[in-house]
Order: C-alpha cells, then structure tokens, then sequence
C-alpha cells in the first residue's frame, strides 16, 4: 500500500496533496475537543497494524483499520490517519514525504467513504447489528483503498496496470480478516461505550 | 473509554514482530565491472529482475538481469554517470547511481591492469639475480574475486541492519502520536476555554 517515492507522475503527486490538503482542513473542522483522543487513539492503532507484514509474493501485505477510523472519527480521519503515515515515512521510510498526499488521500477517503455509508447503520440497531455493518465497511474499506492505490499507479503509466491488479486481489484476505476484526472492536464498543456513536450526532448539530 | 484504553494498552504492552520492508539498492565497483544488488530490506532478493542502465541524460546504455541473489554485473564503456533502474512490481521502484568519477575509475583501473598483464613477462628476462615478483594482473583479480565473495554477506547484512525497524522506534512513533494529538487536546481545550 505504500507507494514509494518515484513512482508516481507529478500530476498525480499534486492532485493528491491537494486532495489530502483539503480532507483534512474538513477533518480538523470535524474534530472536537471531545472526539481528539478517540482520533489518537485509532491513530496509534493504525500505525501498529500497518507494521506486521505478511509477504505475498514480491510484496506483501497489512492491516490497515482505516475502516474502523472512519466509522468512529468520519471526516476526522483524514488528519489521524496522516499523522499516522507521516510518522511512518519519517520514521521507516515506508512511502515518502513526496507521496504522503497521494497515500493519504488513498487510506483516509475510503475511510470517509465507509463512514458515509455504514456508519449510521453501525451505529443504530442492537450492538450485533451494527458489528455486522461495521465489518462489512472495514471491508469495504480495503476494498476502496487498493482501487485508489490501483488508480494512481495506473495514472501513472500503463506498466503499472500488472501491479494494479497484483494489488487488489493480494489484498481479498485482508478485507476479511479486517472485517472481521473492524466487526468485534465495534460490537466491544458498542456494549462498554456507546456514546463513542452517539456524540458525533451532536457534533455534527 | 477506560476499558478500551486499558485494553489497547495491554495489547500494545505485548511486543510484535515487526517484519516491515522496503526496497534498497546499492552498486560498487567489481574489478572492471560494475556490480549492484537489489531487494527488500527484510532479506527478499529481486531474483531474475531486469535493470536498466541510463546515462546522465537518460539515453539507454544496456540491461542487466539479477541472479537467484539480486545481484548484477554491468560493464561501462563511457566515463559517465551510470543509473540503474529496476520495477519490483506493486509500486517498488528501485533507482540507484553511479556517479561518473567512480565509473572513471574503473575504467582507468582497467588500462592499468592490462598494462600490468603486459609488463608481467619482463622479469622472467633479468636472468641473474633475486627478483621480487610483483603480482600479476591474473593474481590480482584472483585475490580481489576471494575479497568480494567474503565482503558480500557482510554488505547485506549491514544492509539489513540499517533497515531494521525496531520496537523501540515503534514506541518512539506511539509517543509521537501521543504527544500530537494531546497537544491538540490542550489547544482546544484553551480555544473552549476562552469561548
């Protein structure tokens, strides 16, 4: 998932800065006092589960939980998940500072995406329920980001259409395990803290 | 919240293997070739990969092919800077260079071995006389060979340890995001305030 300097057109590189730019002046703009230390916290979790890789092939693969991201924090995703993978390139050198906007905007809009569209069904409902919907958007979520990751390398140039396509179906038992996994930390939720739901309605009034 | 945290923590408490990667590339000088490796930091070699040669302005000087080990063997004919250029498919690009006085050297260093392999029979004609034999050109690139095999595992793993991402810089990076957004907190928490 991390595309490395280089290997991207530079009108992809600044389209998606751009694009990053403004995810997350909406996200700040969508983050309360309230709600920072939720986004820390799936901050932090998203830069561990990105660490532990699983080869497949000539790459490999990795949790991501921007699905959960978007369900709980919405469009304060964006800046949580950049301070995430800002780290990380400063860190490790996964990605690079050049193409941080084109990664961001990859991880971060499907999770906007997945709150878009599941994430009030996530939140109403009996707890089951709402795990069910929860883990079909982290799913969906994988599912979004590696067709943005496919997109901008095709952008790029036809060679990287082979890529594209290695991409996206290394990625199929990612979005079950990261269903799964999406489904029970918010039916754990749900039962101990349901409020961590409801107080974005009153955010958003 | 209480117990999500605690439950995060204890779960971040556990250490984890981090078996992350990324793509490293190196070339040096081999005798009268230059020689280059490329993979990925956790020890997975680019086997059987096709890297490409371009000059300072991007003209084509040949290709190269990687044996089961990532490693390369190029030949330059002109004194230039050399970039070597290999796609690991996914996104990973590989892209290293050489700068020109290196390549210059070699190619130096090639002249002189040969006129080193020219001079060699001329002690064989003192006759007379004890005569400190001075190392052939053939003996020279035996010796500089047996040097590269050893210098190899030793390159990759040093190689490997550069790109080790240990859990103390995970914490690090834990700690980062912490302080970020707890520095966020106390923002807002002013901005509420003065409201």
């Amino acid at each position: 998932m991390h595309i490395v300097d280089g290997a991207l057109s530079n009108p992809v590189v600044i389209g998606g800065a751009v694009a990053a730019a403004g995810g997350i002046a909406l996200g700040l703009r969508a983050l309360p006092l309230e709600r920072i230390p939720a986004a820390g916290v799936l901050s932090a979790s998203f830069f561990v589960a990105s660490l532990v890789h699983v080869p497949i092939g000539p790459s490999s693969v990795h949790l991501i939980l921007n699905g959960l991201a978007g369900i709980v924090l919405g469009w304060a995703a964006f800046p949580a998940l950049f301070v995430g993978l800002l780290l990380q390139a400063v860190f490790f050198g996964f990605g690079g500072l050049t193409v941080l906007g084109v990664n961001t905007l990859n991880i971060a809009l499907p999770a906007v995406l997945a709150w878009m569209l599941f994430g009030r069904l996530a939140a109403s409902g009996t707890p089951l329920a709402g795990a069910v919907w929860a883990g079909i958007g982290g799913a969906f979520a994988i599912a979004a980001t590696t067709v943005m990751v496919g997109l901008a390398l095709a952008l790029s140039g036809d060679e990287f259409l082979p890529a594209a396509k290695l991409v996206f179906f290394a990625h199929i038992p990612v979005m079950a395990i990261e269903g799964l996994l999406t489904g029970f930390a918010v039916l754990l939720a749900r039962k101990v803290k349901p409020e961590l739901f409801t107080s974005l309605k009153g955010a958003r009034a | 919240m209480k117990r999500i945290v605690l439950l995060l923590t204890l779960c971040l408490a556990a250490p984890v293997p981090a078996l992350a990667h990324k793509v490293i590339a190196g070339v040096f000088p081999s005798g009268s070739a230059i020689e280059g490796e490329i993979g990925f930091s956790n020890g997975d070699m680019a086997a059987d990969t096709t890297v490409s040669v371009f000059g300072p302005e991007g003209a084509s000087l040949g290709e190269a092919v990687t044996d089961a080990d990532g490693f390369f063997t190029f030949v330059p004919e002109q004194p230039v800077a050399h970039t070597f250029r290999a796609d690991l498919g996914a996104g990973h690009v590989a892209e290293v260079t050489m700068p020109a006085a290196e390549v210059a050297a070699i190619l130096g260093e090639t002249a002189l071995e040969a006129e080193e392999t020219a001079a060699a029979p001329a002690p064989a004609a003192t006759g007379g006389g004890v005569t400190v034999a001075a190392l052939t050109g053939e003996e020279r690139q035996v010796i500089a060979e047996a040097v590269r095999a050893e210098v190899r595992p030793l390159r990759r793993e040093i190689a490997a340890y550069r790109e080790h991402n240990d859990f103390q810089t995970i914490l690090g990076g834990l700690g980062y995001i912490a302080g970020l957004f707890g520095l966020g907190f106390y923002i807002a928490a002013r901005r509420k305030l003065a409201g």
